[in-house]
């Protein structure tokens, strides 16, 4: 962790910005969608891997999904927050998200529905807290 | 078209050797595979050397060493699929007529990283949220475990496994065996492995000589025929996927047994692909050794040990052998052409007389993984 001081002088960071979007004040995930041909990226391609388009327009993502599987993490590289839990959730549109996984409000289940938020995942070099969007479970466990 | 015959081996023990060079490391095992092979340097019409992490020319690095320059040397990256890799560009050099007679090197040093999980590209998007090798292989165990009713206590069984083969083999890294409960009791990486669920970081190297079937003859050597040599990457989709049931891996395999015309139940023995404990049981799928989810009864029934019908990773498999990324594919060749020649030593396969290896791996977003290589040998 962190000291106190580092983390007033510098503020919060996104590990990266460019995967979301603030849309009415809430945190979005922003993906991509062919002008062409429709075909759906994350994170938004820069070129349409079906026709080859460089024309993409943003697109925001679902904010729930279905958690496929997880994993808590032990051991991970210096800067990241050890134990966290990360997993890949489903979204309805076809898009896997590889995500940090908040389980403050009930231990995660596979198959379970986990909606998007944000959180501290990690502590830069410079001391900075690291955040990032995640999918949190909801009170009660599975619904 | 050539047939494609391994004329020498060679491989060093696997351990860490931070005190020596990547050259240091993997000239031994060139320099043993020529001496078996009876062949010298100007005999060699082109080197192919796979290396993850070893930097620029390592190939060039290795063969100066022993005195050989003045051919082809590529050197080939493909994560944990590299040396492997190296082994199909020597095959197919050989199989075309191109060359007589090809080295591969498989050499990777990674204690020069210190320790912990293996680095990975930042760039790649989900490295860069936190994702790390272990955690990939536990996501699919921990799915592997909600579909078919698979138990921790089961899984750490692969462990005990591939310790008691290890134990037998001089050339792998542990030699210990380990019990069901110091599996389930050692420090926790990454959910459900524990320390014991996953492969070893290290360094070492093999090599391997192969040529046509002229060269075979000119030397004397080759008894063991590359029947089939298959590269492969796995399919991109930021959609879903099954990642109980590795589809690069599955149609690697139909490709290679095509190749080499046989089926899963020709192979006496195999050496695949067990950076964690899950894999090996999802790869007994894969391979078409059993049916979707029969993985740990094939396990349980001792089929797979030294003794069993079709011995998996007699060597001690990257649990017990390590796991030197770049260098796992080429010593997994020599393993097995070891093992059809009969001189194994305590972890020998009576009679085996078509076997396997399979190195597969990289971590990438959109991937099961980025690269797989299998190759099928014969007799």
């Amino acid at each position: 962790m962190s000291g106190q001081k580092d983390e007033a002088a510098e503020g919060p960071r996104f590990v990266d910005p460019e995967l979301v979007a603030l849309q009415g004040g809430r945190l979005q995930l922003k993906g991509g969608c062919c002008k062409s041909c429709g075909a759906l990226s994350f994170p938004k391609g820069q070129v349409c891997t079906q026709c080859l388009s460089l024309e993409i327009d943003d697109k925001i993502l679902s904010g729930e999904g279905e958690l496929y599987s997880y994993s808590r993490v032990h051991m991970a590289p210096k800067g990241w927050d050890v134990p966290y839990t990360v997993g890949y959730v489903d979204l309805a549109e076809g898009i896997r998200i590889f995500a940090h996984i908040d389980e403050s409000a009930s231990p995660v289940q596979i198959g379970g529905r986990v909606w998007l938020g944000e959180g501290r995942v990690g502590t830069a070099p410079d001391g900075a807290i690291l955040k990032s969007y995640l999918f949190a479970t909801v009170a009660g466990g599975r619904t | 078209m050539s047939t494609v015959h391994v004329l020498g081996t060679g491989a060093i023990p696997f351990r860490k050797y931070p005190e020596k060079t990547l050259a240091e490391i993997g000239w031994p095992a060139l320099r043993e595979a020529m001496l078996e092979a009876g062949v010298r340097a100007d005999d060699i019409n082109a080197v192919y050397c796979g290396t993850a992490l070893g930097g620029m020319l390592a190939g060039q690095r290795v063969a100066k060493a022993l005195g050989i320059s003045g051919m082809a040397i590529v050197n080939v990256e493909n994560a944990c699929s590299s040396s492997s890799s190296a082994l199909a560009q020597a095959w197919m050099a050989v199989k075309s007529g191109a060359c007589d007679i090809v080295a591969v090197i498989g050499v990777e040093k990674l204690t020069k990283f210190g320790g912990g999980t293996l680095p990975l590209e930042r760039e790649d998007w989900e490295v860069n949220q936190g994702m790390v090798m272990p955690a990939l292989y536990a996501m699919r165990a921990k799915r592997y475990m909600h579909e078919f009713g698979l138990t921790e206590a089961q899984l750490a069984q692969v462990s005990v496994k591939a310790h008691d083969h290890g134990a037998l083999n001089p050339n792998a890294q542990i030699q210990k065996r380990v019990t069901l409960e110091e599996v389930m009791a050692s420090r926790m990486v990454a959910e459900p492995f524990t320390l014991w669920h996953c492969c070893p970081t290290g360094d070492g190297a093999a090599a391997l000589i192969i040529g046509s079937e002229k060269a075979a003859r000119k030397f004397g050597k080759g008894r063991v025929r590359i029947a089939a040599s298959e590269v492969t990457s796995g399919k991109y989709t930021n959609g879903y996927r099954d990642m109980t049931f590795p589809e690069l891996t599955v149609r690697g395999a139909h490709e290679a047994y095509e190749m080499a015309g046989i089926g899963a139940s020709d192979i006496d023995v195999a050496e695949i692909h067990d950076a964690f404990t899950i894999a090996e049981l999802m790869y007994y799928e894969a391979f078409g050794l059993c049916e979707r989810g029969g993985a740990y009864d094939l396990l349980a029934s001792g089929a797979t040990s030294l003794g069993g019908r079709v011995p998996v990773n007699p060597s001690g498999g990257l649990l017990s052998r390590g796991h030197p990324v770049g260098a796992t594919g080429a010593v997994q060749a020599v393993e097995i052409v070891r093992q059809l020649e009969g001189r194994a030593g305590k972890h020998q396969v009576e009679g085996a007389k078509v076997g396997l290896t399979h190195a597969t791996g990289g971590g990438i977003a959109g991937f099961d993984h980025g690269a797989c290589s299998i190759h099928v040998f014969t007799l």
